[in-house]
């Protein structure tokens, strides 16, 4: 099997075997660097076509909305946040068991076409479960994204100020 | 404002008991009328808030300040299998401190199928008409005179060119600058909600606000409430549980919203020999039909709401489920979340942000046997989570009102429409949008649905076996206690429910005076 479809066919397993199994299996808790990876992973193929060309000030957009996601996540009810910490932790525990494999290396050598084409499985997906994990994410990661003032020069839009 | 009555109760340091003649937990539309009702009348009067008590200074007009700050759950709120998000104000003034104020009178046909179902009066002194002039009055309701901005002149243009019904709003403004952030407080003090009218009132006749407040439980003993038990929240309103706050008073308001008070109540082990309590919950459960048109529309700017239509909101067909024509406020947080796609085709309906308009469908639940509404349940913690069945009668309803939306903006001029469905596509003319349409499949989370009013949960009914309270709200099996917010509606109304909630409150609150004064 070719090195990329590999990869591809892995991901589509990492979405399923992640959550098709029990989720409780994985942990409810935050987990930061299991964050950074999924959110590192998932944001610059969601947001791809709206990052700036320029590395550097795409870098930027993405530690902005990182940040944004952090500070916005304890706001959601305890549940939600267990629901997504456990969600995120399942996704995070399947890159690095593969990761061991040898095959994946990091997830950043990932393609973004192979990125989006998970999270399109997951849309399309029989398992309810994988469903609201696009569903969810791609609305709390756009939400970041698009709250800051900074990434609104593609929509000619700017909030008027009164102070 | 002075803040000698106000206590943040994040800032507590001990246990604490407070009293008063009236508590009122909640200060939205229910919560606010009642508190300067009683206040005028001179009652003690001590109002409970989970949100803060954040003001026009506070207002930054930015969504990303606003939804945490003001929303119940960040505005990320949704029902539990997560296909319907909610927005829900959570803050002094609850959401008549960010809704787009819109302001009608509950639909006559409403009333008259409460009057047959639950036997509800609404002649004589029950008449609730004298009580909406009354808030109309009060919170200077009036009909919206400047030009609809070009989201809500494109609704009507569609509808004159089809030869649809449509209506001017009338709106709680005075002094409207025409902004268009209404959603994220308005910073100007234009908006006459509860946290500009009658919450100060309220507290400069000597009411008591208690802010950052969580009511966990009622205290009950066979037919009378004895007592609250509450907690401050956190940074983030969570409940806390390292301080307990008690509440004694002789009559209990509770005017926490339909999804609030059901929880509470439920809590609490109320009696429920109706079984109805946290049941038949109501949602306005809308879709929405995004244009692209060649002219700008700027979304954003101008009063959010101005006209609507009421073309199908009562169909002939007494079967089908009508529904009710508006627009909302664009704003980039709310339109990126809506909009259907990723990556590329995301970004790109993103650029033409300006040009698009965004019309939406607001379903009547709650008048057919298969539109029983939705049940709230508690989670682990005690905190609500909504559970709402689409049943096909309403996806039959969602499909008509993404037709109607579609026609109606091909015939105000769009160059393209896209139902907020994720398997649907741009199309390019009415004819290619009615062929897609009629197979679009409808199913949770693939069609969006949100809702921006939530009804029922505690229905008042003339008699014990079909309601929590009776047609005064007062609480069937707790004699001092009622319950005055939009958790009372036996169904959704078919309009936007601020006015409703204001007049039937202020009706309320004027027989629970005569009652309670010696």
């Amino acid at each position: 099997m070719h090195r990329r479809q590999f990869i591809l066919a892995g991901l589509a397993i990492a979405g399923t075997a992640a959550l098709g199994v029990p989720l409780w299996h994985y942990s409810v808790s935050a987990q930061p660097e299991n964050r950074a990876l999924v959110f590192s992973a998932i944001l610059p193929a969601l947001l791809y076509g709206a990052l700036p060309a320029d590395g550097a000030a795409a870098a930027a957009a993405l530690q902005r909305t990182e940040q944004a996601l952090h500070d916005f996540i304890p706001y959601l009810p305890k549940r939600q946040q267990q629901e997504l910490d456990q969600l995120i932790n399942a996704l995070a525990h399947r890159v690095s068991r593969l990761a061991i494999t040898g095959y994946w290396v990091s997830v950043k050598e990932l393609t973004i076409n192979a990125r989006l084409q998970m999270l399109q499985r997951w849309r399309e997906s029989y398992l309810v479960v994988l469903q609201q994990a696009y569903h969810g994410l791609r609305e709390l990661l756009y939400g970041a994204f698009y709250g800051q003032p900074e990434h609104w020069q593609n929509l000619n839009y700017t909030a008027p100020r009164f102070r | 404002m002075s803040a000698s009555n106000h206590i943040d109760a994040s800032t507590l340091q001990d246990d604490q008991h407070f009293s008063a003649d009236i508590v009122i937990v909640g200060t939205g539309a229910g919560g606010g009328i009642a508190a300067e009702q009683f206040a005028k009348a001179g009652f003690n009067v001590l109002l409970l808030e989970e949100g803060a008590w954040y003001q026009r200074e506070h207002f930054v007009m930015e969504e990303r300040w606003a939804y945490p700050q003001l929303y119940q759950e960040g505005a990320a709120r949704k029902t539990r299998d997560q296909s319907i998000s909610i927005l829900q104000g959570r803050t002094v003034g609850g959401s008549t401190t960010v809704n787009w104020t819109t302001s009608i009178r509950t639909p006559e046909p409403t009333l008259a199928y409460w009057q047959s179902e639950f036997g509800l009066n609404f002649s004589a002194e029950y008449n609730l008409t004298p009580f909406f002039a009354l808030a109309e009055q009060r919170l200077h309701i009036q009909a919206w005179s400047v030009p609809p901005n070009p989201n809500n002149a494109k609704l009507q243009q569609g509808c004159e060119a089809l030869g649809w019904e449509y209506s001017v709003i009338n709106r709680n403004v005075n002094g409207c600058a025409n902004l268009g952030y209404c959603g994220m407080g308005c910073p100007i003090n234009a908006k006459q909600s509860m946290l500009v009218s009658t919450i100060p009132e309220a507290m400069r006749l000597g009411a008591t606000l208690i802010s950052r407040i969580s009511v966990r439980r009622i205290l009950w003993r066979q037919d009378k409430v004895i007592g609250l038990v509450a907690v401050p929240v956190d940074q983030y309103f969570q409940p806390r549980a390292d301080i307990q706050l008690t509440i004694s008073a002789k009559h209990y308001i509770l005017a926490a919203g339909a999804i609030g008070s059901p929880a509470l109540l439920l809590r609490s082990n109320v009696p429920n020999p109706s079984g109805r309590l946290g049941k038949h919950t109501y949602l306005h459960p809308t879709v929405i039909s995004g244009a692209i048109f060649a002219e700008q529309i700027n979304g954003h700017h101008g009063a959010p709401q101005s006209i609507y239509s009421d073309q199908f909101v009562w169909p002939k067909a007494h079967e089908e489920i009508g529904y009710k024509l508006e627009v909302p406020p664009i704003h980039p947080v709310l339109m990126a979340t809506k909009l259907v796609g990723m990556a590329e085709q995301h970004a790109n309906l993103m650029q033409q942000f300006n040009q698009l308009q965004v019309t939406i469908a607001l379903l009547r639940d709650g008048f057919h046997p298969e539109s029983q509404g939705g049940t709230v349940h508690l989670d682990a913690a005690g905190q609500p989570v909504l559970d709402y069945p689409l049943t096909a009668y309403l996806w039959a309803g969602v499909r008509r009102a993404l037709l109607s939306m579609a026609e109606l903006q091909f015939a105000a001029g769009a160059l393209q429409v896209m139902p907020i469905n994720h398997q649907a596509q741009a199309y390019r003319s009415w004819s290619e949008a009615k062929a897609a349409i009629a197979e679009l499949p409808l199913a949770p989370l693939q069609q969006t649905v949100v809702s921006a009013h939530v009804m029922g949960g505690c229905n008042m009914a003339a008699s014990a076996d079909k309601g929590i309270v009776d047609s005064e709200g007062r609480h069937f099996q707790l004699e001092n206690l009622s319950i005055f917010d939009g958790s009372v509606l036996p169904t959704s109304l078919g309009a936007n429910p601020q006015l409703t909630i204001f007049g039937l409150v202020w009706r309320n609150c004027q027989r629970l005076i005569a009652q309670l004064s010696p």
